[in-house]
């Protein structure tokens, strides 16, 4: 156990507003963290949030879309969002298209809608393509704001964000020396989602003052998907004498960009983020996905890989058989589990997960 | 190789199968009756020039039975910027034509279990299931499609393509082009054009080797041509519906739709509409309407319910609804003036980026609402179709729209294009018939 | 008296089943009965009786199912890998093993050395379960060895399409009131339930022998269905019912 004290989103948002800030919410899943801070924004990030009642979304919404859009808009409908300035939705797949679209046709929020169109492919054109729709959300920003910060500015907090995320992996790299419930890592490593920089740097360098020599003992899992909620899904992993060692989820280890090359700042985050980790919302090649997810297994002593999808999420769909099939092949072992990041986890969920952690430990 | 398939090719498509066909379809046009058990007491007879959206369909899938070898083949999405493809040669299947042949022959569901049992998730579109189902076992109820030699996808209708096609990929090891077509909220940006054009122009190349030849630009103007003119007759005919009673059923556009989307760009596509034009404009003027007793004009939002059109025509029908303006048939004709002759590759960027899939729910709106205006509508069916999110993300918003701004009913449709599993008989008609209780 | 080296308490949703097997994990004693909400007291009362015939002093006690969370044991362990234990020691084989219970189905892989090497069980939904026939049993009042008779003798069928157990009910209320005949309509109900775990199968990937277990595997024209999808004659156990709380007893063995 880690007594770390973790400020929770509305004491974040309360405390940079007063500082002068404006609060942009962010939906899922990739976006320009820096471009936002340059221009003294807050981005805070709208992962569900989970265990939200959906009714109110349900208005806009069928019933085939998932939790995490449902639960989004709902929360927006309740007006807990009435405190932001700006929305920001990523065109990370049909459903966040539909709900960007929904927000600037229909529900015409008070706040500045910002959509961001995702490359699909990593060639040069992408790259290209998304600095100029950089480019683009940066005028936008500049007339909201009133200001224009140079380049010089923006790559200062891109090299901000680049050691921030090679601390991140030195953070997973720690985990097996790390005396923390898979729970407790999560909480830390997503305040990212939330936090000014600097005060997730300090948790983080705090964290790892703990690292120990001995590693833990106990089966590691990758786990991988959306986001890992609800979070008794890792309370069911490690009251099995096992813990996520890695993951590849999307708001977590998908997001750990390497350092861009260009001295452009606009085209160094595009290289960040076209070139980052694979991605279905990406449109990364099973290869790519395989070899990453591999490599990760690698890394760590874990011994298979749950795939923990949320319900209707057809970007992860289409991956799983082929990357099961691949993964069997390379004599790694894996689950693909459904969820709904609203409702309690279903005990077929909970027997599944423990009957995989003992056959993998079986096998092994 | 080669010679071999060439000669199979020439023998079994050019000459045996392909003059079969004709032969037989010039018999039943000069024949003409209708097809059995069409329902004459509530249904205008059905379309002449149908015998020859069977006949191009058929000569398609024949030709693909025997073109491996002989021609280079491409599998490609339905909104995929064709006419390189086709100025090089290529023969071109649609998946999503095959899914939808599968759905109107009430197999989709057994070959979609197919991909279901490999693990595919009975949540992702039904037409990607089909096809991939269809990839996995070789069931077709066409006898045998053709392997692709390439693969050619354009985000413009979803990103599932995407997915889809990299699966395809996979399966087939042959190269895939994307074409990546950024989401149009409002307007599209120049960067967003010029990244699609961009992306054409680096598409020529691969399509090159594959088809071994080089790209003709004056082909490929032809191909554009004859694209365009096409396109322009789809939506006159579609057009011909603001008439009163209107002569063509949305049920028949989806039928007759398939040339349009499969063979565009070939010069019997235009005869075949301009023949088609003419039945038309002989319905009109002799009041001829696509229904016998046209009480109420309704519009059809998103995909059909393929292994459903026969049910819900003549159900609607009896009630003297006539379905006559949908925002898909619509979408294969709308953009035909946006095609630019004289530049090709600049206007196929801009064209491409605008299909109706590809543009933000409040555009649908409008595009709905002027429907009801132009073709003076008593209500809209919003087939909120499980599979395809894009396309149904924002009914909910546009139905309350029609019935409180326009005051016309409107009516969201659960169910899915492909999978019969989504679609209930009873419950299906008790909500129509709420629908035609709103109308009166 | 007998010792009773291990026991294995199968707390299902449906039923539960205990087993007593001596060191050489001999079944000593079986019980099955429908399971009560207050399956602990239930397990009590039981074992409490048992002990008059049974030396349990010694004896490890392995818990599994949905109850086995309220039960006192000495291990818990879940039912694939006790299915696939209690299989596996009875046939002697690796394969492919299905269980069919009140609520889950599950099919799964066993290795030749009697190793999980994959599994998959149905999701939250019932289709392809026991209550998916069960359902309809209770609403037409007809007790289940009953409809598992009238399917077999059936020289018809209808198709049922629905694969909720709720829609399916419906679907033969339906059918029934069109005037089809009561055994083709049951037959079709049994029908869609085998295709359903028919493609479970084949999702994990079919490997012979196919073996059952779970209170559907007495239902005989669930049996004969499978034989005909699958083409593979299933192998049962004397009663299929009972593996579960076997595998568990034996997993104590090796405590
Ligand atoms: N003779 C029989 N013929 C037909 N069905 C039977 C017969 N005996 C039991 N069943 C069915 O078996 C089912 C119960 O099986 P079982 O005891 O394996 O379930 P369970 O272990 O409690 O359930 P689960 O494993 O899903 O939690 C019931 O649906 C019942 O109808
Ligand atoms: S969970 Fe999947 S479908 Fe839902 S918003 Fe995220 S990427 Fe889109
Ligand atoms: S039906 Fe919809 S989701 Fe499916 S391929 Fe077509 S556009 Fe994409
Ligand atoms: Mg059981």
């Amino acid at each position: 156990m880690l007594h770390v004290k973790i400020p929770t989103r509305k004491e974040v948002i309360e405390e940079e507003k007063s500082k002068g800030k404006r609060i942009a919410a962010v939906y899922p899943i990739h976006y320009p963290r820096e471009l936002f801070r340059v221009f003294n924004i807050q981005p805070v990030e709208v992962w569900g949030p989970p265990k939200t009642d959906t009714k109110k979304a349900n208005a806009h919404l069928q019933s085939y879309i998932c939790s995490v859009v449902q639960s989004g808009l709902s929360f927006y409908l309740e007006g807990y969002l009435d405190i932001v300035d700006l929305i920001v939705v990523p065109h990370s797949c049909d459903s966040l298209q539909g709900l960007g679209s929904i927000f600037k046709d229909f529900i015409k929020p008070k706040q500045e809608l910002v959509t961001i169109y995702l490359p699909r492919e990593k060639n040069k054109e992408n790259v290209e393509f998304l600095a100029n729709e950089l480019k683009r959300i940066y005028k936008q920003l500049s007339q909201l704001c009133g200001f224009e910060p140079d380049d010089e500015k923006l790559m200062e907090e891109i090299k901000t964000e680049e050691k921030i995320d090679k601390l991140v992996f030195k953070f997973y790299k720690s985990r097996e020396n790390l005396p923390l419930s898979s729970r407790e890592f999560y909480t830390i490593l997503r305040s990212r989602e939330y936090l000014p920089p600097d005060k997730f740097k300090s948790i983080l360098e705090y964290a790892l003052l703990h690292a120990s020599k001995g590693k833990l003992k106990k089966t590691g899992i990758v786990l991988s998907g959306l986001l890992p909620e609800p979070m008794d899904i890792l309370d069911v992993i490690d009251d099995m004498d096992a813990f996520v060692a890695i993951d590849d989820m999307a708001c977590c280890m998908r997001r750990v960009y390497g350092e861009g090359h260009s001295s452009d700042p606009f085209e160094r985050i595009a290289e960040r983020i076209v070139n980052g980790p694979p991605d279905p919302t990406k449109g990364n090649s099973f290869d790519e996905r395989f070899e990453f997810i591999k490599s990760l297994a690698d890394l760590t002593s874990a011994k298979g890989v749950i795939f923990y999808n949320v319900k209707f999420c057809e970007p992860e769909y289409f991956y799983h058989p082929i990357l099961k099939e691949k993964l069997s092949k390379a004599q790694i072992r894996s689950l693909i589990i459904e969820n709904d990041i609203n409702e309690p986890l279903p005990q077929q969920t909970i027997t599944r997960i423990k009957a995989f952690i003992e056959m993998i430990r079986e096998s092994s | 190789m080669g010679v071999k398939d060439k000669i199979k090719y020439i023998f079994s498509y050019k000459i045996a199968g392909k003059l079969l066909i004709e032969y037989n379809t010039k018999k039943t046009f000069k024949n003409f009756k209708p097809p059995k058990n069409w329902r004459t007491d509530i249904l205008a007879p059905s379309l002449r020039t149908g015998v020859y959206t069977k006949e191009i369909i058929a000569k398609h899938y024949l030709e693909g039975r025997y073109v491996s070898g002989v021609k280079p083949v491409a599998w490609v999405t339905s909104g995929a910027p064709i006419e390189i493809l086709k100025a090089l040669g290529f023969y071109i299947l649609y998946p999503e034509n095959h899914g939808a042949l599968c759905g109107a022959r009430k197999v989709a569901l057994e070959i979609s279990e197919e991909a279901e049992k490999k693990g595919y998730s009975i949540d992702i579109c039904s037409y990607a299931r089909t096809d991939i189902g269809a990839t996995l076992s070789k069931k077709t109820p066409v006898g045998k499609l053709p392997k692709p030699d390439l693969l050619l996808c354009c985000t413009n209708i979803c990103q599932t393509v995407l997915y889809w096609y990299r699966v395809l990929a996979e399966y087939y090891k042959v190269p895939l082009i994307v074409i990546d077509t950024p989401f149009v909220y409002d307007e599209a940006k120049e960067h967003d054009i010029e990244y699609v054009k961009k992306q054409l122009e680096a598409s020529i190349e691969v399509s090159e080797k594959v088809a071994g030849k080089s790209l003709s630009f004056s082909k490929l103007k032809e191909v554009v041509r004859l694209s365009k003119m096409a396109a322009e007759l789809w939506l006159e005919i579609m057009n011909a519906n603001k008439n009163k009673p209107a002569p063509i059923s949305v049920f028949d556009q989806f039928i007759h739709m398939a040339p349009i989307v499969e063979k565009r760009g070939d010069p019997e596509t235009v005869d075949f509409y301009s023949k088609m034009l003419d039945e038309i404009n002989e319905r009109i003027k002799n009041g001829i309407g696509a229904i016998k007793n046209e009480r109420k004009r309704v519009l059809w939002d998103n995909l059909p319910i393929w292994y459903k059109i026969r049910f819900l025509s003549e159900f609607l029908a009896e009630n003297g609804v006539s379905v006559i303006a949908s925002t898909y048939t619509n979408a294969w004709g709308e953009l035909a003036p946006m095609m630019d002759i004289e530049r090709p590759i600049e206007s196929m960027a801009k064209t491409y980026v605008y299909p109706i899939l590809n543009r933000g729910t409040g555009h649908k709106l409008k595009t709905m609402e002027t429907m009801v205006k132009e073709f003076d509508l008593d209500g809209a069916i919003l087939h909120s179709d499980r599979s395809c999110k894009p396309y149904s993300v924002g009914q909910m918003d546009q139905r309350l729209k029609l019935l409180n701004e326009l005051g016309v009913a409107a009516l969201l449709l659960e169910a899915d294009h492909n999978d019969p599993r989504a679609f209930a008989d009873e419950q299906i008609k008790s909500r129509l018939k709420a629908f035609m209780e709103m109308m009166d | 008296m007998e010792t009773v080296k291990s026991i294995g308490i199968d707390a299902g949703s449906t039923t539960l089943k205990i087993v007593g097997v001596n060191e050489e994990g001999k079944i000593l004693f079986s019980i099955v009965e429908d399971a009560d909400p207050k399956v602990e007291e239930q397990t009590e009362h039981i074992l409490n009786k048992l002990k008059e015939n049974y030396d349990m002093e010694s004896s490890k006690i392995v818990a599994t199912g949905y109850g086995s969370n309220l039960i006192k044991a000495d291990k818990k362990v879940t039912e694939i890998t006790c299915h696939a234990k209690g299989i596996y020691e009875y046939f002697k084989t690796g394969g492919t093993a299905v269980d069919i219970g009140g609520q889950d189905n599950k099919v799964i892989l066993i290795s030749k050395n009697g190793k999980v090497i994959d599994f998959i069980m149905n999701d939250k939904c019932a289709s392809g379960t026991g209550r998916f026939l069960e359902n309809t049993a209770w609403r037409l009042k007809i007790p289940m060895e009953k409809m598992a008779e009238l399917a077999l003798n059936s020289d018809g069928e209808v198709k049922i399409s629905s694969t909720c157990a709720v829609f399916a009910e419906s679907e033969v209320i339906s059918h029934l009131s069109r005037g089809q005949k009561l055994e083709h309509v049951i037959k079709g109900l049994h029908r869609a339930m085998v295709k359903r775990i028919t493609s479970m199968i084949y999702t994990v990937g079919f490997n012979p022998p196919l073996m059952l277990s779970g209170g559907v595997a007495k239902n005989k024209a669930v049996v004969k269905m499978l034989e005909e999808e699958l083409g593979e004659k299933p192998r049962i156990p004397e009663n299929p019912q009972i593996m579960g709380a076997f595998g568990a007893a034996l997993i104590g063995l090796s405590q």
